[in-house]
Protein backbone atom coordinates (compact mmCIF):
# COMPACT_ATOMS: atom_id res chain seq x y z
CA UNK A 1 0.00 0.00 0.00
CA UNK A 2 2.49 2.40 0.85
CA UNK A 3 4.80 1.32 -1.86
CA UNK A 4 2.07 2.16 -4.43
CA UNK A 5 1.46 5.63 -2.78
CA UNK A 6 4.95 6.49 -3.50
CA UNK A 7 4.98 5.54 -7.33
CA UNK A 8 1.52 7.49 -7.38
CA UNK A 9 3.48 10.22 -5.44
CA UNK A 10 6.70 10.27 -8.19
CA UNK A 11 4.55 9.62 -11.20
CA UNK A 12 2.46 12.77 -10.36
CA UNK A 13 5.64 14.56 -9.47
CA UNK A 14 7.32 13.71 -12.97
CA UNK A 15 4.59 14.41 -14.78
CA UNK A 16 3.84 17.95 -13.11
CA UNK A 17 7.72 18.77 -14.08
CA UNK A 18 7.03 17.56 -17.63
CA UNK A 19 4.01 19.22 -17.99
CA UNK A 20 5.86 22.54 -16.54
CA UNK A 21 8.60 22.15 -18.60
CA UNK A 22 6.69 22.23 -22.06
CA UNK A 23 5.08 25.56 -20.59
CA UNK A 24 9.06 27.21 -20.39
CA UNK A 25 9.60 25.24 -23.71
CA UNK A 26 7.56 27.97 -25.21
CA UNK A 27 10.87 30.37 -25.80
CA UNK A 28 12.79 29.51 -28.81
CA UNK A 29 16.81 29.80 -29.10
CA UNK A 30 17.92 32.35 -30.86
CA UNK A 31 18.96 30.45 -34.19
CA UNK A 32 15.57 29.34 -34.22
CA UNK A 33 14.02 32.75 -33.42
CA UNK A 34 16.12 34.02 -36.27
CA UNK A 35 15.63 31.64 -38.95
CA UNK A 36 11.86 32.18 -38.64
CA UNK A 37 11.13 35.83 -37.80
CA UNK A 38 14.10 37.53 -39.20
CA UNK A 39 15.38 35.28 -41.87
CA UNK A 40 12.18 36.13 -44.33
CA UNK A 41 13.90 39.44 -44.71
CA UNK A 42 17.69 39.67 -43.68
CA UNK A 43 18.51 36.25 -45.28
CA UNK A 44 19.41 32.65 -43.22
CA UNK A 45 22.73 34.10 -43.19
CA UNK A 46 21.87 37.42 -42.17
CA UNK A 47 22.83 38.89 -45.43
CA UNK A 48 20.10 41.42 -45.96
CA UNK A 49 18.63 38.96 -48.86
CA UNK A 50 15.65 37.30 -47.36
CA UNK A 51 12.79 36.52 -50.14
CA UNK A 52 11.21 40.05 -48.97
CA UNK A 53 14.18 41.58 -49.86
CA UNK A 54 12.22 42.21 -53.37
CA UNK A 55 13.99 44.55 -56.15
CA UNK A 56 10.99 47.12 -55.91
CA UNK A 57 11.06 47.59 -52.05
CA UNK A 58 11.93 50.95 -51.08
CA UNK A 59 14.66 50.08 -48.28
CA UNK A 60 17.07 46.95 -48.61
CA UNK A 61 17.05 45.05 -45.13
CA UNK A 62 19.94 45.50 -42.74
CA UNK A 63 22.98 43.42 -43.68
CA UNK A 64 23.25 41.47 -40.29
CA UNK A 65 26.92 40.70 -41.14
CA UNK A 66 28.48 44.01 -42.10
CA UNK A 67 30.60 45.31 -38.99
CA UNK A 68 30.20 48.65 -40.50
CA UNK A 69 26.60 49.47 -40.69
CA UNK A 70 25.90 47.36 -37.00
CA UNK A 71 28.97 49.08 -35.15
CA UNK A 72 26.66 52.25 -35.26
CA UNK A 73 24.62 50.38 -33.13
CA UNK A 74 24.59 49.72 -29.75
CA UNK A 75 23.07 46.30 -27.92
CA UNK A 76 20.50 48.59 -27.00
CA UNK A 77 19.97 50.32 -29.88
CA UNK A 78 19.38 46.75 -31.36
CA UNK A 79 17.11 45.60 -28.65
CA UNK A 80 14.80 48.54 -29.12
CA UNK A 81 15.13 48.08 -32.59
CA UNK A 82 13.81 44.69 -32.63
CA UNK A 83 10.61 45.50 -29.85
CA UNK A 84 9.41 48.75 -31.69
CA UNK A 85 10.50 48.41 -35.14
CA UNK A 86 12.57 50.89 -37.53
CA UNK A 87 11.57 53.47 -35.75
CA UNK A 88 13.18 53.23 -32.36
CA UNK A 89 16.51 54.56 -34.41
CA UNK A 90 14.69 56.65 -36.91
CA UNK A 91 14.71 53.88 -39.70
CA UNK A 92 12.21 52.27 -42.26
CA UNK A 93 8.90 50.54 -40.84
CA UNK A 94 10.06 47.61 -43.04
CA UNK A 95 11.57 47.10 -40.00
CA UNK A 96 8.45 45.48 -38.36
CA UNK A 97 8.14 45.51 -34.34
CA UNK A 98 8.63 41.88 -32.49
CA UNK A 99 7.46 43.44 -28.80
CA UNK A 100 4.95 41.90 -28.47
CA UNK A 101 6.03 38.68 -30.20
CA UNK A 102 9.05 37.81 -28.47
CA UNK A 103 10.06 37.59 -24.55
CA UNK A 104 12.41 40.27 -23.22
CA UNK A 105 14.87 37.14 -22.98
CA UNK A 106 14.54 36.33 -26.50
CA UNK A 107 15.18 39.92 -27.80
CA UNK A 108 18.33 40.28 -25.51
CA UNK A 109 19.69 36.64 -26.89
CA UNK A 110 18.84 37.67 -30.43
CA UNK A 111 21.12 41.00 -29.99
CA UNK A 112 24.36 38.55 -28.83
CA UNK A 113 23.48 36.38 -31.93
CA UNK A 114 23.42 39.40 -34.35
CA UNK A 115 26.59 40.75 -32.76
CA UNK A 116 28.26 37.00 -33.70
CA UNK A 117 26.80 37.22 -37.54
CA UNK A 118 28.27 40.88 -37.35
CA UNK A 119 31.53 40.05 -35.52
CA UNK A 120 31.04 43.64 -33.98
CA UNK A 121 30.99 45.63 -31.20
CA UNK A 122 29.27 49.34 -30.97
CA UNK A 123 31.96 51.27 -31.87
CA UNK B 1 -53.85 49.71 -63.69
CA UNK B 2 -55.64 47.02 -64.00
CA UNK B 3 -53.19 45.81 -66.61
CA UNK B 4 -50.36 47.07 -64.42
CA UNK B 5 -51.19 44.56 -61.81
CA UNK B 6 -51.84 41.82 -64.41
CA UNK B 7 -48.67 42.52 -65.66
CA UNK B 8 -46.67 42.90 -62.74
CA UNK B 9 -48.82 39.51 -61.20
CA UNK B 10 -47.06 37.75 -64.56
CA UNK B 11 -43.38 38.63 -64.42
CA UNK B 12 -43.54 37.88 -59.99
CA UNK B 13 -44.89 34.11 -61.16
CA UNK B 14 -42.41 34.14 -63.72
CA UNK B 15 -40.12 34.84 -61.54
CA UNK B 16 -41.04 32.37 -58.95
CA UNK B 17 -41.44 29.44 -61.86
CA UNK B 18 -37.49 30.22 -62.58
CA UNK B 19 -36.34 30.25 -58.96
CA UNK B 20 -38.11 26.81 -58.31
CA UNK B 21 -36.41 25.39 -61.50
CA UNK B 22 -33.47 26.36 -60.95
CA UNK B 23 -31.27 23.64 -59.55
CA UNK B 24 -29.45 24.59 -56.90
CA UNK B 25 -25.67 24.44 -56.94
CA UNK B 26 -25.42 24.47 -53.38
CA UNK B 27 -22.97 21.27 -52.57
CA UNK B 28 -23.38 18.52 -50.00
CA UNK B 29 -21.41 18.82 -46.82
CA UNK B 30 -21.73 15.39 -46.06
CA UNK B 31 -19.98 14.69 -49.90
CA UNK B 32 -17.65 16.90 -49.20
CA UNK B 33 -15.93 16.08 -45.81
CA UNK B 34 -15.77 12.61 -47.70
CA UNK B 35 -13.90 14.31 -51.33
CA UNK B 36 -11.69 15.76 -48.61
CA UNK B 37 -10.91 12.36 -46.89
CA UNK B 38 -10.45 10.69 -50.21
CA UNK B 39 -8.00 13.41 -51.32
CA UNK B 40 -5.79 13.25 -48.59
CA UNK B 41 -6.23 16.99 -47.88
CA UNK B 42 -5.73 16.54 -44.30
CA UNK B 43 -2.28 15.61 -44.82
CA UNK B 44 -2.00 19.44 -45.09
CA UNK B 45 -4.53 21.36 -43.49
CA UNK B 46 -6.08 20.85 -39.90
CA UNK B 47 -9.61 20.46 -39.82
CA UNK B 48 -10.15 20.51 -36.32
CA UNK B 49 -9.70 23.03 -33.74
CA UNK B 50 -8.70 25.21 -31.53
CA UNK B 51 -5.23 25.87 -32.69
CA UNK B 52 -2.35 23.47 -30.41
CA UNK B 53 1.02 24.74 -32.03
CA UNK B 54 3.07 25.68 -29.06
CA UNK B 55 6.62 26.27 -30.81
CA UNK B 56 8.33 27.11 -33.90
CA UNK B 57 8.68 23.31 -34.78
CA UNK B 58 5.15 22.92 -34.23
CA UNK B 59 4.33 25.24 -36.68
CA UNK B 60 6.59 24.35 -39.27
CA UNK B 61 5.68 21.10 -39.08
CA UNK B 62 2.10 22.17 -40.80
CA UNK B 63 2.33 21.83 -44.73
CA UNK B 64 -0.99 24.20 -45.44
CA UNK B 65 -2.90 26.66 -43.90
CA UNK B 66 -5.60 25.25 -41.17
CA UNK B 67 -9.21 25.27 -42.17
CA UNK B 68 -10.75 24.50 -38.67
CA UNK B 69 -12.04 28.28 -39.29
CA UNK B 70 -12.35 28.42 -43.06
CA UNK B 71 -16.01 29.15 -42.93
CA UNK B 72 -15.40 32.16 -40.79
CA UNK B 73 -12.19 33.52 -42.76
CA UNK B 74 -13.59 33.00 -46.19
CA UNK B 75 -16.16 35.01 -48.24
CA UNK B 76 -19.07 33.11 -49.20
CA UNK B 77 -18.35 31.15 -52.89
CA UNK B 78 -14.45 31.92 -52.91
CA UNK B 79 -13.54 28.30 -51.78
CA UNK B 80 -15.68 26.58 -54.56
CA UNK B 81 -13.92 29.16 -57.23
CA UNK B 82 -10.80 29.31 -55.82
CA UNK B 83 -10.88 24.77 -55.84
CA UNK B 84 -11.66 24.64 -59.53
CA UNK B 85 -9.07 27.02 -60.21
CA UNK B 86 -6.64 27.31 -57.51
CA UNK B 87 -4.35 30.22 -57.88
CA UNK B 88 -1.29 30.77 -55.74
CA UNK B 89 -1.99 33.03 -52.75
CA UNK B 90 1.16 32.78 -51.06
CA UNK B 91 3.92 33.66 -53.26
CA UNK B 92 6.20 31.08 -51.09
CA UNK B 93 6.12 27.47 -49.98
CA UNK B 94 4.10 27.53 -46.69
CA UNK B 95 6.61 29.18 -43.97
CA UNK B 96 9.52 28.05 -46.62
CA UNK B 97 11.98 30.98 -47.01
CA UNK B 98 13.68 29.23 -49.57
CA UNK B 99 10.73 27.56 -52.00
CA UNK B 100 8.80 29.38 -54.14
CA UNK B 101 5.13 28.11 -53.92
CA UNK B 102 4.93 25.78 -57.24
CA UNK B 103 1.20 26.16 -57.64
CA UNK B 104 0.49 22.33 -57.52
CA UNK B 105 -2.15 22.29 -55.45
CA UNK B 106 -4.60 19.77 -56.64
CA UNK B 107 -7.99 20.91 -58.63
CA UNK B 108 -11.21 19.84 -58.13
CA UNK B 109 -14.03 19.38 -60.75
CA UNK B 110 -17.31 21.48 -60.33
CA UNK B 111 -19.35 19.16 -58.35
CA UNK B 112 -16.24 18.05 -55.68
CA UNK B 113 -15.35 21.56 -55.50
CA UNK B 114 -18.81 22.91 -54.62
CA UNK B 115 -19.32 19.81 -51.59
CA UNK B 116 -16.21 20.38 -50.61
CA UNK B 117 -16.81 23.82 -50.34
CA UNK B 118 -20.25 23.72 -48.59
CA UNK B 119 -18.19 21.46 -46.26
CA UNK B 120 -15.64 23.79 -45.21
CA UNK B 121 -17.78 26.53 -44.81
CA UNK B 122 -19.80 24.78 -42.07
CA UNK B 123 -16.05 24.65 -40.05
CA UNK B 124 -17.01 28.28 -38.01
CA UNK B 125 -14.68 29.62 -34.78
CA UNK B 126 -16.35 31.05 -32.45
CA UNK B 127 -13.51 33.63 -32.43
CA UNK B 128 -14.68 35.55 -35.07
CA UNK B 129 -17.25 37.62 -34.00
CA UNK B 130 -19.96 39.83 -36.42
CA UNK B 131 -18.31 43.20 -35.96
CA UNK B 132 -19.38 44.07 -38.85
CA UNK B 133 -16.23 45.66 -40.92
CA UNK B 134 -17.37 47.20 -44.31
CA UNK B 135 -14.72 47.79 -47.24
CA UNK B 136 -13.49 51.32 -46.82
CA UNK B 137 -11.18 53.42 -48.59
CA UNK B 138 -9.90 54.65 -44.74
CA UNK B 139 -6.84 57.41 -44.79
CA UNK B 140 -6.10 55.58 -41.32
CA UNK B 141 -6.12 52.38 -42.90
CA UNK B 142 -3.82 53.42 -45.60
CA UNK B 143 -1.36 55.08 -43.39
CA UNK B 144 -0.95 52.38 -41.53
CA UNK B 145 -0.77 49.96 -43.84
CA UNK B 146 1.95 51.92 -46.26
CA UNK B 147 3.39 54.06 -43.77
CA UNK B 148 3.91 53.50 -40.14
CA UNK B 149 4.01 49.53 -40.14
CA UNK B 150 4.57 49.01 -43.93
CA UNK B 151 2.90 45.67 -44.17
CA UNK B 152 3.56 45.84 -47.93
CA UNK B 153 6.65 44.33 -46.71
CA UNK B 154 5.39 40.91 -46.41
CA UNK B 155 2.25 40.86 -48.54
CA UNK B 156 1.93 41.72 -51.98
CA UNK B 157 -0.41 44.73 -52.86
CA UNK B 158 -0.90 46.60 -56.20
CA UNK B 159 0.90 49.98 -56.60
CA UNK B 160 -1.29 52.50 -57.59
CA UNK B 161 0.24 51.80 -61.14
CA UNK B 162 -1.01 48.43 -60.62
CA UNK B 163 1.92 46.63 -60.42
CA UNK B 164 2.61 43.81 -58.16
CA UNK B 165 4.60 45.31 -55.25
CA UNK B 166 5.74 43.87 -51.62
CA UNK B 167 7.75 41.25 -50.08
CA UNK B 168 6.81 37.26 -50.71
CA UNK B 169 6.45 35.47 -47.17
CA UNK B 170 3.07 36.71 -46.12
CA UNK B 171 -0.25 35.68 -48.45
CA UNK B 172 -0.66 37.64 -50.95
CA UNK B 173 -3.06 40.28 -49.95
CA UNK B 174 -4.06 41.38 -53.81
CA UNK B 175 -7.57 40.40 -54.17
CA UNK B 176 -8.33 39.83 -50.32
CA UNK B 177 -11.68 41.86 -49.84
CA UNK B 178 -12.79 38.90 -52.52
CA UNK B 179 -11.40 35.91 -50.56
CA UNK B 180 -11.40 37.22 -46.85
CA UNK B 181 -14.41 38.15 -44.68
CA UNK B 182 -13.91 41.57 -43.49
CA UNK B 183 -14.46 40.33 -39.74
CA UNK B 184 -11.92 37.64 -40.08
CA UNK B 185 -9.40 40.15 -41.32
CA UNK B 186 -10.28 42.18 -37.86
CA UNK B 187 -10.30 39.02 -35.33
CA UNK B 188 -6.86 37.38 -36.85
CA UNK B 189 -5.51 40.98 -36.32
CA UNK B 190 -6.62 41.89 -32.78
CA UNK B 191 -6.87 37.85 -31.37
CA UNK B 192 -4.15 36.01 -33.71
CA UNK B 193 -3.01 33.62 -31.17
CA UNK B 194 -6.84 32.27 -31.18
CA UNK B 195 -5.55 31.04 -35.19
CA UNK B 196 -2.07 30.80 -35.25
CA UNK B 197 -0.16 30.64 -31.92
CA UNK B 198 3.22 30.67 -33.67
CA UNK B 199 3.54 32.68 -36.82
CA UNK B 200 6.35 34.66 -38.63
CA UNK B 201 4.16 37.67 -38.89
CA UNK B 202 4.57 40.01 -35.57
CA UNK B 203 1.67 40.41 -32.61
CA UNK B 204 0.36 43.88 -33.47
CA UNK B 205 -2.14 43.59 -30.98
CA UNK B 206 -0.79 45.75 -27.76
CA UNK B 207 0.84 48.26 -30.72
CA UNK B 208 -2.29 48.82 -32.77
CA UNK B 209 -5.42 49.61 -30.52
CA UNK B 210 -8.54 47.97 -32.13
CA UNK B 211 -9.40 51.04 -33.99
CA UNK B 212 -6.59 51.20 -35.67
CA UNK B 213 -6.90 47.28 -36.46
CA UNK B 214 -10.76 48.28 -37.50
CA UNK B 215 -9.28 50.63 -39.84
CA UNK B 216 -6.74 48.23 -41.55
CA UNK B 217 -9.48 45.43 -42.01
CA UNK B 218 -11.52 47.63 -43.52
CA UNK B 219 -8.76 49.45 -45.79
CA UNK B 220 -7.62 45.28 -46.47
CA UNK B 221 -11.33 44.42 -47.07
CA UNK B 222 -10.83 47.12 -50.76
CA UNK B 223 -8.05 45.44 -52.21
C1 LIG C 1 9.59 42.69 -43.05
C2 LIG C 1 11.01 42.56 -43.15
C3 LIG C 1 11.84 42.49 -41.88
C4 LIG C 1 11.75 41.57 -40.86
C5 LIG C 1 10.78 40.41 -40.73
C6 LIG C 1 12.81 41.89 -39.96
N1 LIG C 1 13.50 42.99 -40.38
FE1 LIG C 1 15.04 43.88 -39.45
N2 LIG C 1 15.12 45.30 -40.91
C7 LIG C 1 14.32 45.33 -42.03
C8 LIG C 1 14.67 46.48 -42.85
C9 LIG C 1 14.04 46.86 -44.17
C10 LIG C 1 15.71 47.14 -42.17
C11 LIG C 1 16.45 48.41 -42.61
C12 LIG C 1 15.78 49.63 -42.09
C13 LIG C 1 16.46 50.88 -42.60
O1 LIG C 1 17.62 50.80 -43.00
O2 LIG C 1 15.81 51.93 -42.61
C14 LIG C 1 15.96 46.37 -40.96
C15 LIG C 1 16.89 46.72 -40.02
C16 LIG C 1 17.21 45.97 -38.92
C17 LIG C 1 18.26 46.30 -37.98
C18 LIG C 1 19.15 47.53 -38.04
C19 LIG C 1 18.47 48.75 -37.50
C20 LIG C 1 19.33 49.99 -37.65
O3 LIG C 1 19.05 50.96 -36.93
O4 LIG C 1 20.26 50.00 -38.45
C21 LIG C 1 18.28 45.29 -37.05
C22 LIG C 1 19.19 45.18 -35.85
C23 LIG C 1 17.24 44.34 -37.41
N3 LIG C 1 16.62 44.78 -38.53
C24 LIG C 1 16.98 43.17 -36.73
C25 LIG C 1 15.94 42.30 -37.03
C26 LIG C 1 15.62 41.12 -36.27
C27 LIG C 1 16.41 40.62 -35.08
C28 LIG C 1 14.55 40.57 -36.84
C29 LIG C 1 13.79 39.33 -36.40
C30 LIG C 1 13.29 39.32 -35.06
C31 LIG C 1 14.17 41.41 -37.97
N4 LIG C 1 15.04 42.44 -38.05
C32 LIG C 1 13.09 41.16 -38.80
C33 LIG C 1 13.34 44.44 -42.36
C34 LIG C 1 12.93 43.37 -41.57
Amino acid sequence: MARSLFITVMISTALTLLVAGACVAGAASAPDNYRFYCAQCHGLEGYGDGPNATKNQPVEPRDHTSAYEMGKLTDEDISYVIKDGGIATSKSTLMPPFGKTLTDAEVTELVSYIRKLCNCSAR
Amino acid sequence: MKSFVTIFSVVLAILFLFYAATPTFAGSSESGKKIFKKNKCIACHQIEGPAREKTIADQMKRKGPELWYAGSKFKAGFIEVWLKNPEVIRPMEYYSITEKNRGDHIKLNSADAADVATYLESLRSGAVKPVGIQPAVDRKGRIIFSKSQSCYGCHQVLSRRGRVVGGLTGPSLIGAGKRLNPDWIYAYMTNSTAFKPVKDMPIYAGILSNTDMAALAAYISTF
